[in-house]
């Protein structure tokens, strides 16, 4: 689904900083991986790579068997909006906008009719038992509703990958686990589901954990979440 | 539809920045308004103060000769006649209008009072060459020279003498050398006379005196701009002259030409200077109308880099997000600016409205009444709209060239 061959990215500011040195990375289709590194390390970088949010200088990205380089800005909005579907820490949803429309804002840029989005936006808040509060606003909402309705922006377009970047940050450990539970039935559904994220306990519940220090690969850890007891490790 | 949908949705979900951008808007239209409706009121006012100079009237005045010519000897007394006219009114060029006036003297009888009086025949452009202030009825008009009436307008020494101060003379009739005149407006006395002016029809006094020849004549001038035109048109006209009545045209002393080019020229430049003036005040302020605008769209705009930053990440392309910023500012100042317009030219006409009654019947200088050129306010107004729109254009165009994750995080 995602592979990376020798990607470079250097940030050209006073100080020239050369954050990602050659990362090779190859994720499968339906794979659940975390990556993870200290604040520096190029984690960020990389998401915002692998979402087409920035370029990388040189090295070849494929996505879904399509090389993403030298993308227009307009191709780069069409592939964003139908094959990767985002989930922030600080949820990024629009303040005036309902929940509904939150969801259904993506499918706006597909060109869905109103009617149509606004069922499908409908059917995914539904799925994330958030029925009640699609005429919501985004300030109404508690922090783990309002990811989940990130979460539901993030599926409605039925992308081939979701980038999390930290979902659980500014999360409570309850909500936190909620968060991850919904994240690894998404992936089951054979979504490919990457995650960024410093803190441990998220990690373990992926299947691969790739360590990433200073724009390099460090190592790549294989994991199973089903050999884990999450209610210990979380506290 | 749909996209006009967001965009109604965005203006009226966000109502206190809707309102606060479309109030800015408002403000600086309405303030450009009011203040070149007030400079205008000055720029008129000065204008009616200057306006008996603001003309520029030649006076052609009888003279003898100084120099043999054609067989006609020296000290040969040159006077106007008809035949003048005629050239001045059809032939002569840059003459606008003739006024020309002669007068006799008599007694005025009205019951049991009498007073001297000076009856000058005078053509209705008189009033406006010599700025003849009216204090009731009317003046001379071209029907009464047409059909050469017996009406009369006395000045208010006369006025007092005969009918007692305060008391309207007009529709009376008085006694002249045997004729009735009947009366139809006072103006005030000269300033430099003791009084006992008055004016009837050229043509009545005509068909009275049957008078051939004048000492002088008058007349407005048009298109003479400079000193220079001015001169060349002396020239002409004691040439012609000279034409008419066999005179050298070298002979300065055989006809007078005086004109109030001098003050007229100076007129015209003070209105110059004083246009300028409201120009530059009108464009400083068009110029922080446009500043005020355009601060306030590119804060609207900076303020939505999160949400141009989300929209992006979702799939949304620049040219989508510019197309509805710059949608979304062209409806809010061209509404608010239309309010602003509007409210901006009620306040000129009310405050017009109020500073008249106020200065009604007072002895002020100037008499400043705000008026507005439709035209261009509205050209104000569009040009304020334009630099709105330009003013949310170039930030919006930033915001949408930055990544979205630097806009996302944009704080």
């Amino acid at each position: 689904m995602i592979r990376l061959e020798k990607i470079n990215k250097t940030y050209f500011g006073a100080q020239p900083l050369h954050v990602l040195k050659g990362i090779d990375l190859e994720v499968a289709e339906g794979e659940m991986v975390s990556i993870m590194g200290a604040s520096g390390s190029g984690k960020s970088t990389l998401l915002n790579i692998l979402g087409i949010l920035d370029n990388y200088d040189s090295g070849e990205y494929y996505l879904n068997g399509k090389l993403v380089k030298n993308l227009s800005e307009n191709e780069a909005a069409d592939m964003r909006n139908r094959t990767i579907g985002f989930i922030f820490q600080s949820f990024n949803l629009i303040p005036f906008k309902t929940a509904m429309e939150n969801v259904a804002l993506p499918l706006y840029y597909q060109n869905v009719g109103r009617k149509k989005r606004n069922e499908l936006a409908m059917e995914y808040l539904e799925r994330f038992g958030l029925k009640e509060w699609a005429d919501h606003y985004p300030n109404e909402l508690s922090g783990g509703q309002k990811q989940r309705v990130s979460m539901a922006r993030a599926l409605v377009t039925q992308p081939k990958v979701i980038l999390a970047d930290e979902p659980t940050g500014a999360l409570d450990s309850k909500t936190s686990a909620e968060v991850m539970q919904i994240l690894r039935e998404v992936n089951q559904s054979g979504i490919t589901m990457i995650i960024v994220t410093h803190e441990r306990g998220i990690a373990l519940r992926t299947n691969k954990i790739i360590h990433l220090k200073d724009g390099v690969i460090e190592n790549i850890e294989i994991n199973n979440p089903d050999s884990i007891d999450f209610d210990k490790e979380i506290k | 539809m749909d996209f006009w949908r967001e965009i109604f949705m965005a203006l009226s979900r966000n109502k206190l920045r809707t309102f606060l951008t479309g109030f800015a808007i408002s403000w600086g239209i309405f303030i450009l308004i009011v203040l070149l409706a007030a400079g205008n009121g000055i720029i008129n006012a000065i204008g009616e103060e200057f306006s008996d100079q603001s003309r520029n009237v030649y006076t052609l005045y009888w003279g003898e000769t100084s120099k043999p010519f054609k067989g006609h000897g020296t000290n040969r007394a040159i006077y106007f006649n008809d035949k003048d006219i005629r050239f001045l009114e059809t032939e002569a060029k840059h003459v606008d209008q003739v006024s020309p006036s002669s007068y006799f003297s008599g007694t005025a009888i009205f019951n049991d009072k009498s007073n001297n009086i000076f009856v000058n025949g005078v053509r209705p452009v008189f009033k406006d060459i010599n700025n003849v202030k009216m204090l009731e009825g009317r003046f001379i008009n071209v029907q009464d020279e047409k059909n050469s009436e017996k009406y009369i307008v006395i000045d208010k020494t006369l006025r007092d003498k005969l009918f007692g101060e305060g008391v309207s003379p007009l529709g009376q009739f008085i006694i002249i050398n045997n004729m009735a005149f009947n009366v139809v407006g006072v103006c005030e006395a000269e300033r430099h006379s003791d009084g006992g002016e008055s004016y009837i029809p050229f043509s009545t006094l005509k068909s009275i005196k049957r008078i051939s020849r004048y000492w002088r004549l008058s007349f407005t001038v048009k298109g003479l701009e400079t000193k220079e035109e001015n001169e060349a048109f002396t020239h002409y006209l004691r040439t012609q002259l000279a034409h008419l009545h066999e005179f050298d045209p070298d002979d300065t002393s055989a006809v007078y030409i005086g004109s109030t080019q001098e003050e007229y020229l100076q007129t015209m430049k003070i209105f110059r200077t004083f246009e300028l003036f409201i120009w530059i005040i009108g464009f400083a302020m068009l110029i922080s109308g446009i500043v005020g605008v355009s601060n306030i769209m590119r804060i609207t705009v900076k303020e939505r880099t999160n949400e141009i930053g989300i929209r992006k990440a979702l799939g949304a392309k620049s040219r989508s997000i510019l197309a509805s910023i710059v949608t979304e500012s062209l409806i809010i100042t061209t509404i608010f600016g239309y309010i602003g317009m509007w409210l901006g030219m009620i306040a000129a006409e009310v405050g017009g409205t109020i500073l008249a009654k106020v200065q009604e019947g007072k002895e002020i200088s100037l008499n400043i009444v705000p008026s507005i050129d439709i035209r261009i306010v509205l050209m104000a107004t569009a040009l304020l709209i334009v630099c709105g729109v330009l003013a949310g254009f170039f930030p919006a165009r930033n915001a949408v060239k930055i990544k979205p994750i630097e806009a996302m995080n944009y704080r």
